[in-house]
């Protein structure tokens, strides 16, 4: 008996273990109810309202819980719900990638914020499948004037193929060479236009003994962003939009390989150990004047100015490489905003919020205070920071935006780049047989995506 | 009367029975139901593929390397954590070592176990960073420069970095583990043992262990378990790169549930995990007779 009852004991235990790990997969409910915790305080409260007169509770997440953008969210909405008595907002925020998944459990649940952080393209059109945003465009339709003053390059990101508005832009965002001005000052170097004048510079740099190019790939999605912008310039568009289309996937182009072939010469450029360090430390390599290059975001020129004010940097477009069949005008980036819930109580509420909140008013004290640009037209008028002012010029003059490569892709496709991408920069693989695995992962996802 | 008797310990029963089947046995099946299907964790509709899921997971090419990472994992903290750490526990429950220090080695063993395994993860970020890392900087320092590596980058060493985390962090909570089923065992055995003459060697083997065996099985059943739902330490280091080098099964079913939408798969995943691991822990019960001494 004794003996049963301790076998049953550790047996019961082992269960319990396990259920760690199974509960994750089986009850999405768990990780819901987590997640909506706060939510469900903004119920109560909601209950508790009409006592109180008429005050809409609208509930707001997002992913900026750091400082300084944090603050002026929470500034700024403390200031509608003075301007607007009878709206009060039920905030919570997650980590970017807390946050991805968070939101696509709590959006089909019934916890589901009003108004939500939601990126472009494939993050948010599995969610319109589902039926779960609102559509935007009549409002546009309804207020010319509102449409009008926001960016167009921007919006057309947020609208799906036929024609449905989806999100207003919240922060825009690009990815350049940020260079070390008085590095290249030093050995005598001009801003490369082409990619031959690209890798010359980068001779030069490595022959001065300094290592070019800070890079750190161990979150794997960094340097993805070479490959798109490669691919772009590759790869035609038409054949790259059929490819990024998760049910007509080939990735036979020879430009896709050609692109990986392109980065692993720059890998060489790069410092020890691209896998082995986060892309924030390696861009210390570049604020503390180790390296001379960077491949960043704008809105990481705040934390290039937070990590060492006193650098002199610039910016530059990827170099163009002669004679390629792709499009050299796109300019890699994409904005990313906020979008309505469908299920929402006070669809006017809300997108009226959005109108003052994503509007030129507060894009302006945004840009000054946080450094961001939202899509409102004119919100660089007050500027006097020269970086934020050149920041502003790429995203103005772009002709057209490409969506972030990893955006873009159906997630296993993704996932599977991102990984041949991490290996191809240990040299584990080659291009070609990165590719091949590739071609096999976006076969596949056509039958998952159905 | 005596019908009464017989129901109140059922009373007392249900809750605790109430809690366990809804905590721990009906999501164990429902998630095996769940493997069969294709569904996301915001889709309200679910497509029923059979054993598709399990086939998908069986012919990945991740699946051989996740199932390698997971077993070097087990059988390593088997080695180090159960192994190395009860002879620590022997070592501080010997009479070689005096009280005060005992106690002073207890809760240094014991402090790693406390931190969060996330900015445990944070801090071993940082010692393997090739460039700033401070492994890389001692080896230079004592002259052995040849010897550095991009650590987390390297996909040979990068599962084998997560794992000597690992071992740093448990090894003194299983010393801890071990050292109170020691100082259950009866004085009197012991002193017996010494006056028959038996060294503290033969003590440890003879007496100490065999009594503390059912506490060793606990220690090497979680050790095992904790190796296969293995996620954290991963997944706030290397997120299973460089390339899929050190993916585990657990990030697996992790990454499959809320990156790429697949409920089910993540499902079958679970399964799997679960099989292994009451595979292992029913063997383990086997063979250590438990229950017998």
């Amino acid at each position: 008996m004794k003996k049963n009852l301790k076998k049953m004991l550790c047996l019961a235990m082992a269960a319990v273990m396990t259920m760690g790990a199974t509960a994750c997969g089986s009850s999405s409910s768990s990780d819901g109810t987590q997640a909506a915790a706060p939510a469900e305080t903004a119920k109560e409260s909601e209950s508790a309202a009409p006592a109180s007169g008429d005050v809409k509770v609208i509930k707001l997440f997002h992913r900026f819980p750091d400082d300084p953008c944090n603050t002026f969210i929470e500034e700024k909405l403390a200031e509608y719900e003075s301007l607007h008595p009878d709206i009060k907002f039920e905030v919570t925020s997650a980590q970017n990638q807390p946050y991805k998944e968070k939101i696509k459990v709590v959006v089909g649940s019934d916890e589901c914020p009003d108004i939500f952080f939601s990126f472009c393209g494939e993050f948010s059109e599995r969610f319109i499948r589902e039926g779960l945003l609102l559509d935007l465009t009549p409002y546009l339709e309804a207020d010319p004037e509102w449409k009008d003053s926001l960016m167009e390059t921007q919006m057309v990101e947020y609208t799906t193929a036929d024609g449905m508005v989806y999100g207003i832009p919240f922060r825009l965002d690009a990815k350049e060479f940020f260079y070390n001005v008085d590095m290249f000052n030093e050995l005598g170097l001009e801003v490369p236009e082409t990619w031959d004048q690209f890798i010359e510079v980068l001779d030069k740099i490595q022959e001065a003994g300094i290592v070019p190019i800070a890079e750190g790939n161990q979150d794997k999605w960094p340097a993805c962003h070479y490959i798109g912008a490669l691919n772009e310039q590759l790869v035609p568009d038409e054949v790259r939009a059929s490819d990024y289309n998760v049910m007509t996937g080939e990735f036979t182009d020879p430009g896709y390989v050609e692109a990986l072939e392109k980065y692993q010469q720059l890998v060489s450029y790069m410092n020890m150990g691209v896998n082995g360090m986060t892309h924030d430390m390696a861009r210390l390599g570049f604020t503390q004047g180790q390296n001379a290059i960077l491949f960043a975001e704008l809105v990481e020129i705040t934390n290039v100015k937070q990590e060492n004010p006193d650098l002199n940097w610039g910016m530059f477009k990827f170099p163009v490489i002669e004679g390629a069949k792709g499009n050299p005008d796109l300019v890699s980036g994409a904005p990313e905003g906020f979008a309505v819930s469908s299920k929402t109580q006070y669809p006017d509420e809300c997108v009226e919020f959005l109108k003052w909140f994503l509007g030129p008013e507060v894009g302006a004290q945004q840009a000054e205070q946080v450094g961001w640009f939202n899509a409102s037209i004119g919100v660089d008028e007050g500027l006097e920071d020269p970086s934020l002012i050149s920041a502003y010029e790429v995203i103005k003059n772009a002709k057209k935006m490409d969506i972030w490569f990893d955006n873009a892709l159906y997630s296993t496709v993704c996932d599977e780049y991102l990984t041949q991408i991490s290996d191809v920069t240990n040299g584990d693989i080659t291009p070609a047989e990165a590719m091949e695995k590739i071609q096999k992962v976006a076969e596949e996802a056509k039958t998952l995506a159905q | 009367m005596k019908k009464k008797t017989k129901l109140t310990p059922y009373l007392y029963v249900i809750p605790g029975l109430l809690m366990v089947l809804g905590f721990v046995y009906i999501p164990i099946i429902v998630n095996l139901v769940y493997s069969f299907f294709r569904l996301s964790s915001y889709s309200s509709s679910m497509k029923f593929v059979g054993l598709d899921n399990f086939r998908r997971l069986f012919t990945n090419d991740t699946f051989p390397i996740m199932i390698r990472n997971n077993v070097y994992y087990c059988v390593i903290s088997l080695i180090v954590q159960v192994g190395f750490g009860t002879f620590l526990a022997l070592l501080l429950e010997s009479r070689l070592v005096g009280e005060r220090f005992k106690s002073i080695c207890r809760n240094i063993y014991f402090i790693p176990s406390l931190v969060s395994l996330t900015a445990v993860g944070l801090m071993f970020n940082f010692i393997y960073n090739p460039q700033l890392g401070m492994l890389n900087a001692f080896l230079k320092q004592v002259g052995l420069a040849n010897l550095q590596q991009t650590w987390l980058g390297d996909k040979n060493l990068a599962i084998f970095c997560i794992i000597a985390m690992s071992q740093w962090q448990f090894t003194g909570y299983i010393t801890l583990l071990m050292v109170v089923a020691f100082q259950n065992v009866s004085t009197d055995y012991i002193e017996a043992a010494i006056i028959d003459g038996a060294g503290p060697v033969k003590r440890a083997l003879s007496i100490v262990l065999p009594l503390a065996k059912e506490q060793l099985l606990v220690c090497s059943i979680i050790t095992v378990i904790g190796a296969f739902k293995l996620f954290t330490e991963v997944y706030s280091t290397t997120v299973g790169g460089p390339g899929n080098s050190s993916q585990v099964l657990g990030l697996f079913l992790y990454q499959n549930a809320f990156l790429h939408d697949d409920m089910g798969m993540a499902a079958a995943t679970g399964v799997l995990i679960f099989i292994i691991t009451v595979t292992a822990s029913i063997f383990q019960l086997k063979i250590s007779h438990s229950g017998e001494i």
